[in-house]
């Protein structure tokens, strides 16, 4: 069976918030829908049957903004559509990841001219780069493998630089919510 | 047999400067003032019926080597054909007055098809075109300064550099040439009444399929208007053309229309070889037939699959059928040359490798396969009231609108007008071939889905004649200022090695002239107009790319009609973006 099956007995499990926030975080990547350029077209092949994505939890495309993780800035990034891209990536909600796919979105690719912003990185921080020109689908997979590994590896105050925790009399760290954005 | 020349030369014996002949298309050069007048005597004349503008485009001549300061800089370059007498073509060229800043008089009360082109002209080269009806710039941003395809702009980029630190030169402009999302707040555009809900879609939206951005005016649900803003994805091929050798622009021309990557690099290796005058062997015509087939029924997948997707939910199904289908055929690809959606398989002169033994077998599996597939397909979706409803008169072209807008491929037979170039100007020896030109005297987005299901029919009939006939011999043709020597012979040969050296630093050069060659792409025609100085680069190079003439009638097509079925259209047209704004 599935996950029970290692339940022990009591069915009281210790781990830390931490590890259990960072794996289902991993397990549900849901990118962004939107592509530029040809590799936009090798990203709509990873989502089909062949390849299938949802075997690494990222199948639900979503449309907008709000409601995605991931952006996956497949294709040449144009000097027209930049603002465009930086607005879209304001507009998701944290956290969120970037893979920057193919050599164009890398580093401009064979397009180093007039057009063509060299590197989303100049405009949106990246956090897998997939080469290839474009990347197959299994590179586009390997690139969501490793980006899961890094969400493994992040830590919950990451994306809350603010909150400190500070030490109390009693030796207990605790985090300082004075300096946290309200809660939703 | 109807000679253009002479007809120009008896109706407008002073408007005549010069007549050629470019590779066996005539080229006459007429006085700007005389451009409309024999303009609409050359579409109007029952005999000559010079109907479908296919492209226009403007040569900077500054930098060409017979090139002196008292001439007119600027060129305007027209190509016409006329759809009844099977694609004949014919170019006219104008000198543009004004010097530095020249202006035409505008065509498109006679090609209405011209208003993008004339825009796009005026974006990238900077002609102002006297009556056009919205002479704005098309591609680049609005407040992009200078004219990037004029000979005196640099090519543009920046120096890539290898060991990155914060100190290096390219950090300083660090995000400054992008423009702030503010700053790009525009008003209502021009003939849309603010009264009415101005909605914008796009450049990211689902169902735009790639960076499209259309500003929609609403009348409740009611489309007025629909205004395309394109451009998201200008990439500057025409400019990096001049900056490469002929042989490297084939990897350039996958990267157009990216689900045709077969069809493009056909298109440009034609119009080259035309140039240089050379014949390519019989196998690698054959091969090149195969490639350019199965490319369309990927592409045509492709169409279907996100077209039935946009449409209706349950065509989620329909998008994994058809991917999984095109799968095969990248399986193919990948055999022949490695690659599965940017090929560059095709070179100058033949293609880059020979097929492996397995390929036709595989192949004619795939066929076989195909055809009960397209039949599956059509079991879903012919009757499918769904389907029906939401194709079937939305999207009409009628025959003589779809000429005027210069639309071509499955969108012109879509609308009854049997034309296709592979019958109309045979290349590629297509003329060997026994298939039919599917049409539908529809017009809506229903016929267009039965032309497209109807070609991928014809395209499986086309491959198995193919794979029947496929000659013995060579792959490429052997012609030592033309294409590489065998591999092995490098080995062995000093002479080898010294062609290889040469073709690889200097590259092949044609003569001075030009040359323009469209085929029938998946989407329509698809046309290469390359200028050369004798050089190793081209000096100019014009694409015509069948999404962006044919996006151009997607206000007159969704007219009307409610915004859902402006997606209904945007699929029917079956756009690529980089096709579109290159
Ligand atoms: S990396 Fe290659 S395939 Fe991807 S967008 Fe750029 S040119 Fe196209």
């Amino acid at each position: 069976m599935g996950l029970e099956s290692y339940l022990p007995e009591t069915g009281v499990v210790t781990t830390t918030l931490e590890s259990v926030v960072n794996w289902s975080r991993k397990n549900s990547v849901w990118p962004l829908l939107f592509g530029l350029a040809c590799c936009a077209i090798e990203m709509i092949t990873t989502g089909t049957s062949r390849h299938d994505i949802a075997r690494f939890g990222s199948e639900l495309f979503r449309a907008s903004p709000r409601q995605a993780d991931l952006m996956i800035v497949a294709g040449r990034v144009s000097n027209k559509m930049a603002p465009a891209i930086k607005r879209l990536y304001d507009e998701m909600a944290e956290p969120k990841w970037v893979i920057a796919m193919g050599i164009c979105a890398t580093a401009g690719g064979p397009f180093n001219n007039y057009a063509i912003v060299q590197g989303v990185d100049k405009i949106i921080p990246v956090d897998v780069y997939a080469p290839g020109c474009p990347p197959r689908p299994e590179a586009l997979l390997y690139a969501l493998t490793k980006l899961q590994e890094k969400i493994d590896r992040e830590h919950l105050r990451d994306h809350y630089p603010q909150a400190q925790p500070e030490k109390t009399e009693a030796g207990v760290y605790v985090a300082n919510t004075a300096d946290l954005p309200p809660l939703p | 047999m109807t000679d253009p020349i002479a007809a120009v030369r008896q109706a407008f014996p002073d408007a005549l400067l010069a007549t050629e002949e470019a590779f066996g298309s005539p080229v006459i050069t007429i006085k700007p003032e005389s451009l409309l007048e024999v303009g609409r005597f050359l579409r109007d004349d029952p005999e000559l019926n010079y109907d479908l503008l296919s492209s226009l485009t403007v040569v900077d001549r500054l930098k060409l080597p017979d090139y002196n300061a008292s001439e007119a800089r600027f060129v305007g370059v027209y190509h016409l054909r006329s759809v009844a007498r099977d694609g004949d073509l014919l170019e006219i060229k104008t000198p543009l007055p004004g010097g530095d800043e020249p202006v035409a008089p505008s065509v498109t009360g006679i090609w209405p098809a011209a208003n993008w082109h004339e825009r796009e002209a005026y974006d990238l080269m900077g002609v102002t075109y006297d009556g056009h009806p919205d002479l704005r710039r098309i591609l680049l941003p609005n407040d992009w300064s200078g004219h990037p395809l004029r000979k005196d702009m640099p090519l543009g980029g920046e120096r890539v550099p290898f060991t990155v630190t914060w100190d290096d030169e390219e950090f300083k402009h660090l995000g400054k040439q992008i423009m702030q999302p503010e700053q790009r707040l525009e008003p209502v555009p021009a003939g849309m009444d603010p009264k009415h809900m101005i909605l914008n879609m796009g450049p990211q939206h689902p169902s735009t399929h790639g960076v499209l951005r259309l500003i929609v005016e609403l009348d409740g649900e009611r489309v007025k208007n629909v205004e395309p803003d394109i451009g998201y994805l200008h990439s500057g091929f025409e400019k990096q053309a001049e900056n490469v050798r002929y042989k490297d622009f084939v990897y350039y021309t996958d990267r157009m229309d990216y689900v045709s990557a077969m069809q493009n690099n056909l298109s440009y290796c034609v119009a080259v070889e035309k140039m240089l005058g050379i014949e390519v062997p019989d196998r690698a015509q054959t091969i090149r037939v195969i490639m350019a087939e199965l490319q369309r029924i990927a592409s045509h997948l492709v169409w279907l699959g996100t077209h039935a997707l946009d449409v209706s939910g349950t065509g989620h199904a329909l998008l994994m059928y058809a991917f999984r289908e095109r799968e095969e055929i990248m399986d193919l690809f990948e055999m022949a040359c490695g690659a599965r959606l940017t090929t560059s398989y095709m070179r100058i002169g033949g293609v880059s490798d020979d097929l492996p033994p397995a390929f036709i077998p595989r192949m004619l599996e795939f066929l076989d396969m195909m055809d009960k597939r397209l039949v599956e397909y059509e079991e879903m979706l012919d009757e499918n009231p769904l389907w029906r409803k939401r194709l079937q008169g939305i999207g009409y072209l009628s025959k003589k609108d779809a000429i005027a807008m210069g639309v071509t491929g499955p969108m012109l037979r879509g609308s009854g007008v049997k034309y296709d170039l592979r019958r109309a100007r045979p290349y590629c020896g297509y003329e060997k071939y026994d298939f039919e030109i599917p049409t539908s005297d529809l017009g809506d987005s229903y016929g267009r889905y039965l032309v497209r299901m109807a070609e991928m029919k014809q395209s499986v009939r086309i491959l198995r004649q193919a794979a029947a006939m496929l000659p013995e011999g060579d792959y490429l043709l052997d012609d030592p200022k033309i294409t590489p020597p065998n591999r092995d012979l490098l080995d062995q040969s000093m002479e080898a090695l010294i062609r290889h050296f040469k073709l690889f630093t200097e590259g092949l050069t044609p003569a001075p002239g030009e040359v323009y060659r469209g085929i029938e792409a998946s989407k329509g025609e698809m046309g290469f107009y390359i200028v050369s100085d004798g050089g190793a680069h081209p000096y100019r190079m014009h694409i015509r790319t069948p999404s962006f003439a044919n996006l151009q009638s997607i206000s007159m097509m969704s007219k009307g009609h409610l915004l859902s079925d402006v997606v209904v259209v945007i699929g029917t047209i079956d756009i690529v973006l980089g096709d579109v704004d290159r």
